[in-house]
C-alpha cells in the first residue's frame, strides 16, 4: 500500500468520505467505512491498531454528540459518515509521508509555493512544539506557575503563547531572506529529487474512483 | 578579477533616520577573502544583504539604497541563525542540502554530486539521513553552510559563520574558507572570531556606525591601537596580551607569532 503513488492515496482516502456522503444513509456509510476498515487492517499488526486507536477516539465523542443532537437514526447516518472521513484521514497520515506527497507535486509540476505550504506547515509543527518546550523552561526558570488547576494554566497558556507567536511573527523576514538566497522561486520549475514512480494501472484507478463518486451523485440527484 | 564591486553605496532601512551604510566602496576580487569587523550596529549584516541583493529588493527587506552594486556570478548567503534558514521543504538532511540546488533546475546527477561534495568538505555525511528539525544548532548550521556550498555560488558572504560552533567546527569552517577562496571563490565574511582572521583571511574592513573606519591588511587593522577604543572590536588575544602586558614594538597577532618575537 505505501509503495502507491501519493495521489492515488490520496484518491482513496478523499473517494472514502466522499461516496459515504453521497451514498443513501445509512448504508453507503456503513459500505464506505467498511472499505476503510479494510485499508485500516491491510496496515498489518500494531500500526493497525494505532490507527483504528486513533480513529475511534476521535470519533467516539461526536457519536455521543449526534446523539444528543439527532438522536439514533441521525447518530447512525452522520456518524457512520463521519467516521469513514477520519479513519481515511488517519490511514493516510499512516501511509504518506509528507515527503512523498511533495516530490509527487513538484514531479507534476504542480506550484512550487502550494509544495512549500504544504511542507513548511508539516515541519513547523514540531518546530513550534520544539520552541514552545523552551519557552516553558525559560518562564518556569523565571517564576512561571505552569502546572495546577485550569486558571493556573490558563494563566501560564497566556505567557507561552505570546512570545511563541511574536518569535515566529520575528523570523518571517529572516527566513524570506533565507529562502531567497537558495534560489527558491516560484515562477522557476524546481527539479523533484525522488519523484515517486506511478504507473497507467494507477491512473486508470484514480479516474475509476473519481467517476464512481460522479457517477453515485448523478444516481442520487436523478 | 573583481568577484563583488560596491561603489559609493548608502543604505537607509525604511523608517530609519539615520542609514545603515554610509559612502562604502569596497571591491572583493576571486579567491580573495575579506573579513568584516565591527561593534554591534556597525552595519557589516546590512552590509552583506546589500551585496547578496537582499536589501534593498526582493520583496523581502525594504529600503533606499544608492551607489552601486555589482556581482560577477551567483552570490549565496549564510545568515547567522541556523533554525531560520531550514527550508521547511525537506525531512532529511540529504535534502535540506539539495534544495538549494533543486531550485536552481539542475539535473539530479548534478545535485545529488554537489549535495554529496558538500556534505563531505562541511564533514556532516553521518548526518545524511537525520531530520533537520533534530539537529544541534552547530550541526544545524554546518547542514546549512553544505546546502549554500551545494549553489556552486561565485560568491560567498558569510554572516557569523561560527558563531553555533565549538572551537573544531570553527576551526574546519575557517580551513574550508581558505579551500573555497584557494578555488576561486570570493569570500566575504562578517565576524566577531577575531581571533582566526590572521590565519585566515586576506583582508579586513572595520565598520563603525556603517562607515569604513580602516581597511587593508589583516596586519594592518588588527595591530593598531584605535581597535581597543571603547566601542571599538579589539584585536586578537594574542595581540591583547601584549598590549595589557605595556610590551613594546610590533604587535603579535598569533601564537606564533608571539613565540617568533619571544625567541
Amino acid at each position: 500500500m505505501r509503495g502507491l503513488h501519493p495521489f492515488t492515496l490520496l484518491t482513496v482516502a478523499a473517494a472514502l468520505p466522499a461516496l459515504a456522503w453521497i451514498g443513501p444513509a445509512p448504508w453507503g456509510g456503513a459500505a464506505a467505512l467498511s472499505a476503510a476498515g479494510v485499508l485500516v487492517l491491510s496496515l498489518g499488526g500494531r500500526q493497525s491498531f494505532r490507527v483504528a486507536r486513533a480513529a475511534v477516539f476521535t470519533a467516539t465523542p461526536l457519536w455521543f454528540f449526534l446523539y444528543l443532537l439527532q438522536g439514533s437514526g441521525g447518530m447512525l447516518a452522520t456518524g457512520l459518515r463521519l467516521t469513514t472521513m477520519i479513519a481515511g484521514g488517519v490511514w493516510l497520515v499512516a501511509v504518506l509521508p509528507p515527503p512523498r506527497l511533495i516530490e509527487a507535486m513538484i514531479a507534476r509540476e504542480w506550484p512550487v509555493s502550494v509544495a512549500f505550504l504544504l511542507a513548511a506547515t508539516l515541519s513547523a509543527i514540531p518546530a513550534l512544539r520544539a520552541r514552545a518546550g523552551h519557552l516553558v523552561d525559560a518562564q518556569r526558570s523565571r517564576g512561571l506557575r505552569t502546572r495546577g488547576g485550569p486558571l493556573i494554566r490558563l494563566a501560564a497558556l497566556r505567557a507561552l503563547a505570546l512570545p511563541l507567536v511574536l518569535s515566529a511573527l520575528h523570523e518571517v523576514d529572516e527566513r524570506a531572506m533565507a529562502l531567497e538566497t537558495r534560489g527558491f522561486d516560484p515562477q522557476v520549475r524546481r527539479t523533484p529529487l525522488a519523484p515517486p514512480p506511478d504507473s497507467l494501472a494507477q491512473r486508470i484507478s484514480r479516474w475509476g474512483l473519481v467517476l464512481s463518486c460522479v457517477a453515485l451523485l448523478v444516481w442520487r440527484i436523478a | 578579477m573583481s568577484a563583488v564591486v560596491l561603489d559609493r553605496v548608502t543604505f537607509r532601512y525604511p523608517a530609519s533616520a539615520t542609514a545603515a551604510l554610509v559612502d562604502i566602496s569596497l571591491v572583493v576580487n576571486s579567491g580573495e577573502i575579506v573579513a568584516l569587523i565591527g561593534a554591534t550596529g556597525s552595519g557589516a549584516s546590512t552590509l552583506l544583504l546589500v551585496t547578496a541583493g537582499l536589501a534593498p529588493g526582493g520583496g523581502v527587506v525594504g529600503g533606499e539604497l544608492t551607489g552601486e552594486v555589482r556581482r560577477d556570478g551567483r552570490a549565496a548567503l549564510l545568515l547567522p541563525t541556523p533554525w531560520t534558514q531550514v527550508s521547511g521543504m525537506a525531512f532529511t538532511v540529504w535534502d535540506e542540502v539539495a534544495f538549494g540546488p533543486a531550485n536552481l533546475g539542475w539535473p539530479r546527477e548534478r545535485i545529488s554530486e554537489s549535495v554529496d561534495r558538500s556534505l563531505t568538505r562541511v564533514d556532516v555525511v553521518h548526518l545524511r539521513d537525520r531530520d533537520p528539525g533534530t539537529l544541534s544548532g552547530g550541526e544545524l548550521q554546518r547542514v546549512i553552510l553544505a546546502g549554500v556550498l551545494a549553489m556552486e555560488p561565485a560568491i560567498l558572504l558569510l554572516d557569523e559563520p561560527t558563531a553555533e560552533l565549538d572551537p573544531a567546527g570553527a576551526a574546519l569552517v575557517w580551513r574550508l574558507i581558505r579551500e573555497l577562496a584557494q578555488e576561486g571563490m570570493a569570500v566575504v565574511v562578517a565576524t566577531s572570531d577575531i581571533d582566526a582572521l590572521p590565519e585566515s583571511v586576506d583582508r579586513v574592513v572595520w565598520l563603525e556606525r556603517g562607515r569604513v573606519r580602516t581597511s587593508g591588511t589583516t596586519r594592518q587593522v588588527l595591530a593598531g591601537e584605535d581597535l581597543w577604543e571603547p566601542d571599538a572590536p579589539g584585536s586578537t588575544s594574542i595581540a591583547g596580551v601584549w598590549r595589557r602586558a605595556g610590551l613594546p614594538g610590533p604587535v603579535p597577532l598569533t601564537v606564533p607569532d608571539l613565540v617568533s618575537r619571544a625567541r
